[in-house]
């Protein structure tokens, strides 16, 4: 086998959609063998709590991003060639902390991907990052009641629990420190009397028993 | 809000107390071994979606097991945590161990088709409570299913080594698979009644569903079965190690308060 070899399953990036006339927005991405196997995992990952409505992914070779800098570094980015047709473009705008990166804001007409980022640029000046991708690369979840019912509604229902909600203080905890079963602090390694449970590589090699 | 039918005879409160306990049964085993999983599946987003699935059975199985509470007053983690393996009616499908990722897709798979049509069934129970577990329960389970069945035919069509075990897990699952459709006891004075989906029924449209996505689309052959059928008091040995480590942590500090 060659050396180095990726037994990874191919990158897809995924872009979530809250609401319907609200933005698709790349939330990450998933390693998938192929489009169906994408959105279901894509679904599992990144919609069992917040609510969406629908769910594309596209197969990371199927994108184009740069940068300003990287632009001005490789110009020839700009003449990637590929298919002729209808592409989305995609911009990070802000370096703001956020649960996304970039947001879809239109589709446009491009001889190639590396001019669908040449038209991105012109339309979108300001942009932290661009990202093409075209229309024939997107898997889509549909939109039939049913799949809305099975994929995304269930998440409706369920919430995020706050961290007391599964708090143990309780009567017991007096009961378990008499009894000497109360752990010490949430972070320390187990321990059983005072020997440590499990032994790491780092450890001081243990005395040899004679 | 619905009001409950108030009307069951005792003997009907009886066999809903044990069928609802019966499904509760299942999903909480389920959960338990697609749990053990959990940072051993074959990738990241494998482990999440399986820990997703397990979540939600058990979910399913804290649904029935509020029904029941309604009935008899029973807390759901006592029968969870304090019953021995003479008091689980599950079936001995749920309770194997979790084998590779073949026998537990597959396995999985068998189930959620099973439970999806039984739910999409229970929908139009004349048991309000149990209509409305069912409208919500049935949308997480179709998804599951596709997610199973994608996976099914993904191994069985996938390479020599992953066709050849996903064709062995059919052949130790597969003569498990009748016990889902035996019913408790009394389980007809409910059907008669339109409180729960006649079994036969569900059966039927389940083999319409199976055996056409495993023989057809994933090439795969059905082993023959025996005729006879195990009811639900019929376990495996692995039930019993199961429950040693599923209910351990709740006995060792039977007095907790909150989990």
């Amino acid at each position: 086998m060659m050396a180095g070899h990726d037994t990874q399953w191919p990158r897809w990036e995924v872009f979530k959609q809250d609401a319907p006339g609200r933005p698709y927005q790349a939330v990450g991405s998933v390693h998938a063998g192929d489009p169906d196997h994408a959105l279901l995992t894509a679904r599992n990952v990144f919609v069992r709590r917040p609510s969406a409505v629908s769910l594309w992914t596209v197969r990371e070779a199927d994108l184009l991003t740069a940068t300003p800098q990287e632009l001005e570094a490789q110009p020839e980015v700009l003449d990637t060639p590929g298919e002729a047709g209808t592409y989305h473009v995609g911009l990070k705008r802000t370096h703001r902390r956020s649960m996304t990166f970039v947001d879809l804001v239109g589709a446009l007409e491009a001889k190639g991907p590396g001019d669908a980022l040449r038209q991105a640029r012109e339309q979108y000046p300001d942009a932290l990052t661009w990202l093409v991708f075209p229309e024939s690369a997107v898997v889509r979840t549909d939109d039939d009641p049913g799949t809305l019912e099975s994929w995304f509604a269930p998440a409706k229902d369920k919430t995020y629990k706050q961290q007391q909600y599964y708090g143990v203080i309780g009567k017991h905890m007096g009961e378990l420190k008499r009894e000497g079963r109360m752990p010490q602090r949430v972070n320390e390694e187990p321990h059983i009397g005072d020997q440590k449970v499990y032994s790491h590589p780092h450890d001081k090699a243990p005395k040899v028993q004679r | 809000m619905i009001e409950p039918m108030t009307h069951l005879s005792p003997t009907q409160t009886e066999a809903l107390i044990r069928k609802l306990t019966a499904l509760a049964d299942d999903e909480l085993l389920l959960a338990h071994r697609d749990s053990e999983w959990t940072g051993h599946a074959p990738i990241l987003e494998e482990d999440i979606a399986l820990a997703n699935i397990a979540q939600d059975e058990l979910g399913h199985a804290s649904l029935y097991l509020e029904l029941r509470r309604e009935l008899d007053g029973s807390d759901p983690d006592r029968l969870a945590f304090f019953r021995d393996a003479g008091e689980f009616t599950n079936v001995r499908l749920v309770e194997l161990p979790k084998g590779d990722w073949a026998f537990t897709m597959l396995r999985q798979y068998l189930f959620d088709a099973y439970e999806a049509l039984w739910l999409d069934a229970a929908r139009t129970s004349t048991y309000a409570p149990l209509a409305e577990v069912a409208a919500k329960a049935v949308r997480e389970e179709k998804f599951h299913l596709q997610h199973t069945a994608l996976w099914v035919e993904r191994l069985a069509l996938g390479t020599d080594e992953s066709c050849r075990r996903t064709q062995k897990a059919l052949k130790e699952l597969w003569p498990f698979a009748a016990q889902l459709f035996q019913p408790v006891q009394d389980e007809a004075e409910l059907v008669g009644v339109g409180i729960l989906p006649d079994l036969a029924g569900v059966r039927a449209r389940w083999e319409a569903l199976v055996v056409p996505h495993l023989t057809g689309k994933c090439g795969l052959k059905l082993p023959e079965v025996p005729a006879a059928e195990a009811g639900r008091d019929t376990h495996t040995d692995h039930l019993a190690p199961l429950l040693l480590e599923m209910q351990s942590v709740a006995r060792a500090i039977p007095n907790a308060e909150v989990w």
